[in-house]
């Protein structure tokens, strides 16, 4: 027992030295870059006057000779970063005017003209102007005392003009309500109530299955392991309407006991609008018989009525009841089992 | 010299209509401190105007229209097929207009760079706490200024009708219907009706092209304004103390530069947008109801909303008979609370510290534990979120499975931004530590001298006189 | 002879444990088992691929069937290939991989005969083992009598709408392959597959991919299709590099890397400066 209890004290103090010590070591890299930081930034203060550098930083310390030196270098430098931009600006024109249209040419030449100027323009503040650090006193923000009081005293003095100034207020009060209110009513010629389409649940009993083609679908239009994008007859293509038509084998279906007969030879039918974010529910894995949204990786289980079995999705997708009518085609047995698409307050 | 002569001769006309003379002379002078972090929101400023520039050109040939026609141009590979009045158009955009793509790829790419350097000047002024008095007001303005951004990029993103946007309107529409009692009513009225709708398109490219830049125009006029106004902060160092301003004047060093940056900005774009395809919508193909893809992905910027749409386990509430769909938690309720937080951090911050009156002087990382602890806890947690939101391709390239994947990052997102957050805490007291000791070694003056502005902010203030009322400064 | 047949006997019946209880895996959908089932029918696989690859390859001198008589394509095929691509060439989908793909879709007779001689990916070398007159016949088999679907010439325009309905949330709209909920299980990338290859896996449905029999898409859909894809596996990129054809997620990334080149020009333009 009291071993076990040395070892992990020992393992314990280990584990803390070891912490120690990383954090010694980010302790002293970031000293050490700091140092470094502080070195390219600061002038650098020779020890003697005489060991300079022809740096820009020391222009303080420069000799009339390194100046001109500078200077000399400084001016061929921008004159061969204009030449370049020139260059570019040149090859735009070129490129532009022939009609080719190549955006890597355009694009290219002109950011070589825009790089080139700026380069250039860089290259002169920093070499072809007298760099002076300087130094000026901040205004306090605040003003005084006495201009403060001055101020307030000329709007009170304005005010003491206006008479009646209860009703002016009221006034004002009212007209710029009835303003808002007149403004804010325009907001409805933007949108019409939400509450008609929103809880539509789409499918009618009765309407057959259909492709976006239009054809209708029947018994033997699927094998077991294929899907297909079904609509209602009237509302081919339409977004909340769309339909994913699978089959599945019939003996391994698990659909709730008020659902049995909803999937005539294994046909299962769901919203194709996930519950989550409104993407269409495009992926089906044939093999682990789930689907799967692209957008947000929910999953839902097509045996287990499409409950969500994995990801961000929390309501099953709505089923619709199936049947099969005399000659075998698929019809819609009533609509969805609820508003498809993405939940909101209001939805159950 | 003749370029003087001009300079009088331009500045007495202008003067003697607008009384300009000392204006111009305040403005030459402006200073600007010089270090590479105050540069990032001028990158974010300078690819908000090459998004304006390009996208007037793309409003020229683009038509938000989702009437239906039959697609006969150049890519034949949708020929005969029904597409969108809006599809048709960018498909003319890319192949037909001379420089249509070029354009098209840069409006994008800016966009994409417009919210990178955004949140990088965000960062940096959060980790340097620059948000505090008086800059509160800047802070709130920029981060509505990022707010727009988010939403117009989504908009641009969505109004394409190809079938990527359409599916990012779908989950859209989602996210918009699952708010709790007003959502239905917001979804109709924003997108008149359930997706896909006749109406959408049109109120998108209204709002993406002239209230959201509109407002983005102003808010941009009003933080630029107050950054003159207010002037630049300055890192701690010589000189810096919260009454002076240390830096180069705006004329001519820092106008070279600031330029200069200004065209190199534009020239990495055009870069971009010559020699990287962005959002190939020929390849995507026409929006369809019935048509899906996978790899569905929005743009980066709110690539964390998605990702915490991919972790966030399937639960959802119901209270009796109302339902709040488990989309509303991750994608309305944790932005909303992030953005909370974001808002109300310098109001917040201001009950723990004992600043008072104006901090000038900025703070270094180290220097505020707690705060960039926080800072790194967010970021991890951000960009934990983003990487999720592409899990699938994560589990494409590794070859494992997107559901084990899901759930070591459902893992990570809860663990690894407490762990940076922590280990942050600890490198910024050991930094903070060591640098002390070393000032002390070094030097008992340095000490004082380093305590010198905190005492210099509580003097008592000089009397200001009236004329100081006037705008721009002495 | 007989030896031959009798070895091939014992391989189907080999196989038949195996793929018993991997249909009925397929029920439970109990996520852990199947990754159990797949991981022992991945092994069964292998071990059958090499059991498969052994018994084709089993030097067949002296067994050969009289030298003068015509090859019999049909018998060959029973006798080598059914083994792998079924008895009527519609394929059978074998452990985590397509053991033997469709051959209901090939229409080109040296194609076919370049196959057998040569044996692509994982498919065993004929031409040591059957005279080129056999490899002749067979091939000729193939492509007269097993290739039932049609491959004319389709609609690109059409087969895209087909392809984005159906086919784009696996495959993705860049036929790049995309995941689906289980491991090992993502869907291929389709860059390098021959249209015969694409129709016959259409039809057929192998492993986890649904069937499309041809009430759901008809012949000239499956063309329109095919063609779409093969026109897909190389997509104009008019905008430059198409980073991988990823989308939004690699797109971006490479703005990131632009940012921080942006940021690091920053630092050139103020080296020096202190803030």
């Amino acid at each position: 027992m009291t071993d076990d209890g040395k070892q992990r004290k020992s393992g314990l103090t280990a584990f803390l030295d070891l912490c120690r010590e990383t954090l010694e070591l980010g302790g002293k890299t970031l000293d050490f870059l700091s140092t470094a930081m502080r070195q390219m930034q600061a002038p650098r203060r020779p020890p003697e006057p005489l060991a300079k550098s022809g740096r820009s930083e020391d222009r303080e310390l420069e000799t009339e000779a390194q100046i001109q030196r500078r200077e000399r270098i400084g001016t061929g430098l921008v004159i061969c970063f204009f030449l370049l931009a020139v260059l570019g600006g040149i090859g735009f024109l070129i490129a532009y005017w022939s009609g080719r249209n190549n955006t890597q040419v355009l694009g290219g030449s002109l950011a070589l003209f825009l790089c080139g100027m700026g380069i250039t323009l860089v290259l002169w503040a920093r070499l072809l102007v007298v760099q002076k650090e300087a130094v000026e006193q901040r205004h306090p923000l605040q003003s005084s005392p006495l201009a403060q009081k001055v101020a307030a005293k000329a709007f009170c003095d304005g005010a003491h003009d206006i008479r009646r100034r209860r009703l002016l207020a009221w006034m004002g009060v009212g007209g710029a309500g009835l303003f808002g209110a007149m403004v804010l009513s325009l907001l409805r010629s933007l949108g019409m109530s939400p509450d008609k389409s929103l809880y539509s649940r789409i499918w009618k009993g009765g309407q057959r299955l259909v492709t976006s083609d239009g054809k209708p679908l029947s018994l033997s239009s699927l094998e077991t392991g294929s899907m297909v994008t079904v609509f209602p007859e009237d509302q081919i293509g339409a977004e909340r309407a769309q339909t994913i038509l699978v089959r599945v084998k019939e003996h391994l279906l698990q659909l709730p006991s008020e659902r049995a007969g909803w999937a005539p030879s294994g046909y299962v039918a769901y919203s194709r609008v996930c519950t989550h974010a409104g993407c269409p529910v495009g992926e089906f894995e044939a093999e682990q018989s789930i689907l799967l949204c692209p957008c947000h990786q929910s999953t839902f289980d097509v045996l287990r009525a499409a409950a969500p079995t994995g990801g961000p999705a929390a309501r099953p997708l709505p089923q619709l009841p199936l049947y099969a009518d005399a000659d075998g085609t698929l019809r819609a047995g009533g609509g969805f089992t609820a508003p498809p698409g993405p939940g909101f307050w209001g939805i159950s | 010299m003749i370029t003087e002569k001009i300079a009088r001769q331009a500045s007495e006309a202008i003067d003697s209509r607008l009384r300009a003379a000392k204006f111009i002379r305040t403005a030459l002078n402006h200073v600007f401190p010089d270090h590479w972090s105050f540069m990032l929101g001028e990158i974010a400023l300078y690819s908000f105007m090459i998004l304006v520039v390009t996208g007037t050109y793309l409003a020229l040939f683009f038509h938000a229209s989702s009437a239906k026609v039959i697609y006969n141009g150049s890519y034949h590979a949708l020929d005969g097929q029904k597409v969108s009045v809006a599809y048709r158009s960018v498909l003319n955009i890319c192949f037909d207009v001379p420089a249509g793509l070029l354009v098209r790829q840069m409006h994008h790419w800016a966009a994409l760079i417009f919210l990178w350097a955004i949140l990088a000047h965000m960062a940096r002024i959060f980790l340097t706490a620059a948000y505090r008095k008086p800059r509160e007001m800047n802070w709130l303005i920029g981060l509505t200024l990022l707010v727009l951004a988010l939403v117009n990029g989504f908009f641009g993103y969505s109004m394409l009708d190809d079938l990527l946007s359409g599916t990012g309107l779908r989950i859209g529409y989602a996210i918009l219907i699952s708010i709790p009692l007003v959502g239905p009513w917001l979804a109709f009225l924003f997108m008149g009706g359930t997706v896909p709708n006749p109406a959408t398109l049109p109120r998108m490219f209204a709002l993406h092209i002239f209230l959201v830049p509109g407002l983005i125009t102003a808010l941009l006029g009003l933080h630029l304004f107050m950054i003159w106004r207010q002037l630049h902060t300055n890192y701690p160092g010589p000189k810096r103390t919260n009454r002076t301003i240390v830096g180069s004047r705006l004329w001519p060093a820092y106008t070279g530069k600031s330029i200069g940056l200004l065209l190199l900005v534009f020239g990495v774009i055009a870069g971009l947008g010559a020699f990287f395809q962005i959002d190939p919508v020929w390849t995507y193909g026409p929006y369809d109801p019935a048509s899906t893809m996978a790899g569905a992905q929005p743009d980066w910027y709110l690539g964390w909303v998605e990702g915490a749409l991919r972790l966030f386990p399937g639960v959802n509430l119901r209270l009796g008979h109302w339902l709040i769909p488990e989309i509303f938690f991750p994608a309305v309720l944790m932005p909303s609370l992030l953005f909370l937080f974001l808002y109300s951090w310098p109001f917040t911050e201001k009950l723990f510290s004992k600043d008072t009156g104006d901090q000038n002087v900025l703070r270094l990382p180290y220097e505020q534990p707690f705060l960039t602890a926080g800072g790194a806890g967010l970021f991890i947690f951000l960009l934990v979120l983003l990487v999720s939101g592409g899990d699938d391709f994560l589990a494409l390239a590794v070859g494992g499975s997107v559901v084990e994947i899901r759930t070591i990052l459902r893992i990570v997102v809860l663990i690894a931004p407490p762990c940076a957050a922590v280990l942050t805490y600890f490198i910024c007291v050991r930094v903070m530590r060591r640098k002390a000791l070393r000032t002390r070694m070094t030097s008992p003056e340095a000490s004082a001298e380093a305590a010198a502005p905190d005492e210099m902010a509580l003097e008592p203030r000089p009397p200001v006189d009236v004329h100081e009322l006037t705008p721009g400064g002495e | 002879m007989p030896c031959k047949e009798g070895t091939i006997k014992i391989y189907l019946s080999a196989s038949q444990p195996c793929s018993t209880p991997c249909i009925q895996a397929n029920v439970g959908n109990n996520m852990a088992e199947n990754k159990a089932r797949a991981r022992c029918r991945f092994i069964l696989g292998c071990a059958m691929a090499c059991l498969a690859l052994w018994v084709l390859c089993w030097p067949a001198s002296g067994q050969t069937p009289e030298p003068n008589a015509k090859p019999d394509g049909g018998a060959i095929f029973a006798q080598r290939c059914a083994a792998c691509h079924g008895d009527r060439g519609q394929g059978i989908a074998a452990a985590v991989t397509i053991a033997g793909p469709s051959l209901q879709a090939e229409h080109d007779l040296g194609m076919v005969m370049t196959a057998v001689e040569s044996g692509p990916s994982h498919m065993p070398v004929f031409s040591r083992v059957l005279k080129s007159a056999q490899i002749q016949a067979v091939a000729r088999y193939v492509t007269t009598d097993l290739a039932v679907i049609p491959l004319a010439h389709g609609n690109i325009g059409e087969g895209g709408k087909t392809f984005r309905m159906y086919c784009a949330a696996c495959h993705r709209t860049a036929v790049r392959g995309g995941v689906l909920a289980f491991a090992g299980r993502n869907a291929p990338d389709l860059k390098n597959k021959s249209a015969a290859l694409i129709a016959g896996t259409i039809r057929w449905g192998p492993g986890t991919m649904p069937k499309f029999p041809s009430s759901v898409l008809s012949d000239e859909q499956l063309a329109s299709t095919v063609d779409y894809v093969r026109f897909v596996q190389h997509p104009p990129n008019p905008g430059g590099n198409p980073l991988k054809q990823v989308g939004p997620v690699s797109e971006g990334g490479v703005g990131a890397i632009a940012v921080l080149f942006l940021i690091g020009i920053t630092g050139w333009i103020e080296r020096g400066g202190k803030g």
